[in-house]
């Protein structure tokens, strides 16, 4: 027996679609919609864990030394908190620096801290560390704790742990909106497949009659699935493009303490999900409708 | 051959539809099955078509054993018939042509051997002129010739015919009999499923009749009594 011709079963997909172009029409853009809602949720998800990651303080301890240290001792701190093996970076600021970096920031007020320089100047030499593992921060505030001409030591430990169960609930919701939106998704698809299948019932009984397979019978079906996914996909991309590049422009033009990811850096990624999503909905919701519908 | 012992057809709300037929219908034969309404003319129809599979007995066509046959395998079973149905069946959306290479498509045939066989089916039931015409373009009758040539178009062993003729004027019911008769010369068995008795009566074929979901009669030469 010779193979089946691909196209088709291609053109068998595109007639029905367009014989039913309302139903296919109403599940191409509520398939976009859910993608765009789901792709907008991701987006902002990458754009929060970008400022969050920004904030860089949040694994960022700041070690104040005694100020009538000996350099010989500050060394000897430094190597100590170099064998740490929870510690990622090491930088010290003297007290000059200290002061310095105070300056800049503090530009209009200057001259203020002209009485403050030289023997008069009141900030300690400091290490900021940085450490790998939020997880070992307890051992770590032990192990510093433990070190000689320590003053005080600042954690952002509350700071830290409760951007880590703010990115965890984050992730969560997306998770459930992924799950929620596929379902939606499943949803539509089934019943648009259904009505694929009920208007084209004779049809078929008449191809089971003449000896078609069930694979050929139900592949056009599957492929009117997989054409729904890829459209809503394709749509929900462009419709994504345009607003959050609306947004982007928004957001460096007036928010200038907030950073996005240029939609450039995420197209790609972006247009292969919701083309992969689209697909994956459409071939599921229609397998799951014809499994349904062609047996009855 | 198709072969039928003791086949029992029960459904799952207890009615009682074939009670233990047993019959025998060899290659080539033309076979007129006939019964009132609800006698199992249309179970044994079923059972034929494996739509549905006997509750007890044996039921083998050709080297298919319908009893034991796996739903994989269905497909391939059916393409040893052609099935005519009384309201044909036809797609209205594809030409006279369409309806027929779609028969062949289903089963895979190359389009070279679809393009040459399909008018020749078309003439061999008289409507090699109406190639492009639609099914609401014709009479019943040849909508019924254009349902023939789909049955014939993979070059079946068996033709069934549920009501051939009943849903066309008795003129055109003589020319598809006629037809029918031409096809079972050709060598294919046919098996027509009927309750026009002046038909029946007419032809003088091989009669099975069915009452209560038992075989009553079984008469070559026979009539619908």
């Amino acid at each position: 027996m010779s193979r089946y011709n691909p196209f088709y079963f291609i053109g068998q997909a595109f007639k029905s679609l367009w014989r039913n172009n309302v139903m296919t029409i109403a599940s191409i853009l509520i398939l976009a919609s859910c993608l765009v809602v789901l792709g907008s949720f991701a987006l902002l998800v990458a754009d929060l864990n970008l400022n969050l990651d920004n904030l860089g303080l949040m694994n960022e301890i700041a070690i104040y030394l005694d100020p009538d240290l000996e350099e010989a001792r500050v060394d000897e701190i430094y190597h100590q908190l170099r064998e740490m093996d929870n510690v990622d970076s090491i930088t010290y600021v003297s007290k000059t620096q200290g002061l310095e970096e105070m300056k800049q920031d503090y530009a209009e007020y200057s001259d203020l801290f002209v009485i403050a320089e030289g023997e008069e100047n009141p900030l300690p030499d400091m290490f900021y560390i940085t450490y790998e593992d939020v997880s070992r921060v307890t051992t770590l505030e032990y192990q510093l704790g433990e070190i000689e001409g320590i003053s005080k030591i600042i954690f952002r430990l509350d700071l830290a742990m409760q951007i880590d169960t703010f990115k965890s609930g984050v992730s969560l919701i997306f998770i459930w909106f992924l799950v929620l939106l596929f379902v939606v998704s499943i949803f539509v698809i089934i019943n648009t497949i259904k009505i694929a299948v009920h208007s084209r019932r004779n049809e078929i009984n008449v191809m089971r009659y003449i000896g078609a397979t069930r694979t050929f019978i139900i592949t056009p079906f599957v492929l009117e699935g997989v054409i729904i996914g890829l459209a809503a996909g394709g749509i929900a991309y462009l419709a994504e493009w345009y607003i959050y590049t609306y947004i982007e422009q928004i957001v460096t033009e007036k928010i200038r303490m907030i950073e996005v990811y240029p939609f450039s850096e995420l197209s790609m990624p972006v247009l292969l999900g919701f083309l992969l999503i689209g697909i994956v909905t459409g071939a599921i919701g229609s397998s799951i409708s014809l499994h349904r519908n062609l047996n009855a | 051959m198709i072969e039928l012992q003791n086949v029992k057809k029960i459904y799952p709300n207890k009615t009682v539809a074939l009670g233990g037929v047993t019959l025998r219908i060899e290659d080539g034969e033309f076979v007129f099955v006939v019964g009132h309404s609800g006698a199992g003319k249309t179970t044994l129809m079923r059972l034929l078509l494996r739509e549905e599979k006997p509750t007890s007995g044996k039921l083998l066509v050709n080297e298919f054993d319908l009893t034991k046959l796996p739903n994989h395998k269905v497909a391939h079973y059916r393409r040893q018939l052609g099935v005519v149905f009384q309201d044909f069946r036809l797609f209205p959306n594809k030409t006279v042509y369409e309806n027929v290479a779609f028969a062949m498509h289903v089963v895979g045939t190359p389009a070279g051997k679809i393009r040459k066989r399909v008018p020749a089916i078309l003439n061999t039931v008289g409507l090699g002129d109406k190639l492009k015409c639609y099914p609401g373009e014709l009479s019943g009758g040849e909508q019924q010739r254009v349902a023939l040539a789909r049955a014939l178009a993979n070059n079946p062993k068996i033709i069934i015919a549920d009501e051939p003729t009943g849903n066309i004027d008795p003129e055109m019911s003589l020319e598809i009999m006629n037809l029918l008769l031409k096809i079972n010369r050709l060598g294919k068995t046919v098996i027509v499923v009927t309750h026009e008795k002046s038909l029946v009566d007419y032809y003088q074929q091989r009669v099975v009749t069915i009452e209560h979901g038992r075989v009553t009669e079984d008469k070559v030469g026979g009539m619908f009594e």
